[in-house]
């Protein structure tokens, strides 16, 4: 049975880990921009990548936007969840698909229709002037909240779609049962739905969560040149700098912070839900 | 049976195997930006004089910073995805500076090149000059030099685009008294620039949309793409700047990985062809790097520097640059787009 996982095992180690193993150890050698890198050992690009205000305050920025799109889609993404769980209608394949729908347009397309909407001469701009509302065009793209919208849209289906298989879960009678028992709707959600489908949150959360933190193309596209996340200083690193092993430092602390925190959230909420 | 069936597909299959890597002797992988660029490549180059002389030149499109990047993590490969690599001179440098590229062989074409633009690693394909584009009917008196762009007159009214930040570092050097091989005084006037409230622009194109919808009066461009712009109804006139104009040339090499470096060096001496040079002059605005392909006067006028400005053009100091990118991009990130 375990040679089942062996081609799937060995995809990973090929195309996941080896790559990995390498970018590991370009991060430990020395940027040179006249022979690109020189061999070395030295935890240097680590320590800098840490130490940096300006790289604190991306990573701060980072974990900040990933913090507030991971809430919102899940506050957003709750009712929805739940009403497409308990929906029984013919209609239900449909609305499904229809959640689906933003995933089958690529980030960038969809950014790039923000931008025709939040631009200075954008479609809101544009309304709230014909209306007089306003003066002069208010400055919408290229700010946070452009990018935490843009990124919210992005992951919203990933999150109500994971709720909504564990919501589907609860059995309905679980509910009835409250209700039965005096519970009011609000008591109900919270003493009983809720708690039940607390691993589906935290499913959801973790995904969305990581899609978040690792974010290239949003922020990229509605933050504009001043906003920097990580994926795009990494990106930079790279690209622009040519300063591989740098990049490649900054990737790997990028990755042991979505770790950790992914691995704290997930274990803060598995403990919640066993207390029930 | 069942297993000479398989073995029938496999023969199929692998049949067509052979005619997957590379048409021997006549395939070019160029390199190359996409938009205008590309596509003036292939009406005016590939169409007209690249196929009929049996070459089948295909298109690698993509800004110049991830083909730098590929050229980079290509290097060691026996066997490199591109024959023709086309990128700014001072990407060219920097690329050169790594063992990259080729040496240029005789070619047929080699006496047509102006001087001035030869170079050992790479051949020029077009060039143009920095310059300053102001609106005019929202400037006043038009600006004449560079330092006039710091004037807090035009305060919140200079527009930057974020690809050209190693430009205007040398703008603001060549300001605050250095040079294109002197920076030190480009940090300062860098941070002047960003007190006037100086504006960045993701991309030249949205840096356009900034002049269009005249949110900025005034920026520092190539003078070929505010010909374009121009073309495109954009309200702006050039002025080249009394400190001198620095020059930009696109030039083209061959990596020595290249599978197909016959052919690549064909294609580049064909890319210095009159017709091909002139069609990037109607469209792009860009000067022909050959000294035969004369342009009609009324174009010349539009795109070309005078013989005063021409005598006080600068060049690049692409030693100095390359040494200094790493702390531009830094300044540029932390600094002045902080």
């Amino acid at each position: 049975m375990a040679a089942l996982v062996l081609p799937a095992a060995l995809l990973v180690l090929v195309l996941l880990v080896a790559p990995m193993a390498m970018l590991f150890r370009i991060s430990l050698n020395q940027y040179s921009p006249t022979e690109l890198m020189i061999e070395a050992l030295s935890p240097e690009n680590y320590l800098r990548a840490i130490a940096d205000p300006y790289y604190q305050d991306v990573l701060a920025t980072t974990m900040g936007v990933a913090l507030s799109c991971t809430l919102i889609a899940l506050l957003l993404g709750f009712p929805a969840a739940y009403w497409l769980a308990r929906m029984e209608s013919r209609w239900k394949s449909l609305a499904v698909i229809l959640t689906l729908f933003p995933l089958l347009v690529g980030n960038v397309v969809r950014a790039a229709g923000w931008m025709a909407l939040l631009g200075r001469d954008g479609a809101i701009n544009a309304g709230l002037m014909g209306l007089g509302l306003i003066a002069e065009p208010l400055t919408l793209l290229y700010t946070r909240g452009a990018v935490i919208l843009g990124i919210v849209a992005v992951v919203a289906p990933y999150m109500i779609l994971t709720l909504a298989s564990v919501i589907e879960a609860i059995p309905r009678q679980v509910e009835e049962a409250a209700a039965n028992l005096g519970a009011g709707p609000l008591t109900g959600f919270r003493r009983v739905v809720l708690p039940l489908a607390l691993p589906g949150v935290a499913a959801g959360s973790v995904l969305v969560f990581i899609l978040c933190m690792n974010a290239y193309a949003t922020p990229v596209l509605l933050g504009g040149p001043q906003f920097k996340m990580m994926a795009p200083a990494v990106y930079d690193q790279f690209v622009k700098g040519t300063n591989w092993p740098f990049g490649a430092a900054l990737a790997f602390v990028l990755l042991v912070v979505t770790l950790t925190l992914t691995i704290a959230g997930s274990a803060l909420l598995a403990r919640r839900s066993r207390r029930g | 049976m069942r297993r000479r069936d398989l073995a029938l597909a496999v023969a199929a299959l692998t049949a067509g195997a052979p005619r997957l890597p590379r048409a021997q002797g006549s395939q070019v992988v160029v390199g190359t930006w996409g938009g205008d660029y590309g596509e003036i490549l292939q009406q005016g180059l590939d169409a007209p004089l690249a196929r009929p002389a049996g070459l089948e030149p295909v298109q690698d499109v993509a800004p110049a910073p991830p083909r730098k990047a590929k050229l980079l993590a290509e290097r060691q490969a026996r066997r490199g995805s591109m024959d023709v690599a086309a990128l700014s001179d001072v990407d060219m440098y920097e690329l050169s500076q790594h063992g990259l590229f080729e040496p240029v062989p005789a070619l047929t074409r080699a006496a047509a090149v102006i001087p001035a633009l030869r170079k050992p690693y790479a051949v020029p394909h077009i060039y143009s000059a920095r310059v300053i584009l102001y609106n005019p009917a929202r400037v006043a008196t038009p600006p004449r030099s560079y330092a006039d762009l710091w004037d807090p007159r035009y305060r919140g009214r200079v527009g930057l685009s974020d690809l050209l930040y190693a430009q205007y570092a040398e703008t603001a050097a060549i300001v605050g008294g250095g040079g294109p091989g002197d920076f030190a005084p480009a940090w300062n006037k860098l941070r002047e620039w960003k007190r006037l409230g100086a504006r960045v622009y993701p991309s030249n194109e949205a840096l356009a949309a900034g002049l269009k919808s005249e949110e900025v009066w005034l920026t520092v461009m190539w003078l070929a793409r505010g010909y374009m712009w121009k073309q495109a109804g954009l309200q702006i006139e050039h002025v080249v700047p009394e400190e001198g104009a620095t020059s930009i040339t696109y030039e083209m090499g061959v990596p020595k990985n290249s599978r197909g470096k016959d052919q690549a060096w064909r294609y580049i001496d064909l890319m210095l062809d009159p017709r091909a040079q002139g069609a990037f002059a109607r469209r792009m605005g860009y000067v022909p790097t050959v000294s035969d392909a004369p342009l009609p006067p009324d174009l010349a006028r539009q795109i070309s520097l005078s013989e005063a400005d021409q005598a006080r053009l600068r060049t690049p100091d692409y030693g100095y640059m390359a040494r200094m990118a790493p702390d531009v991009l830094e300044f540029w990130n932390r600094e002045f787009k902080a």
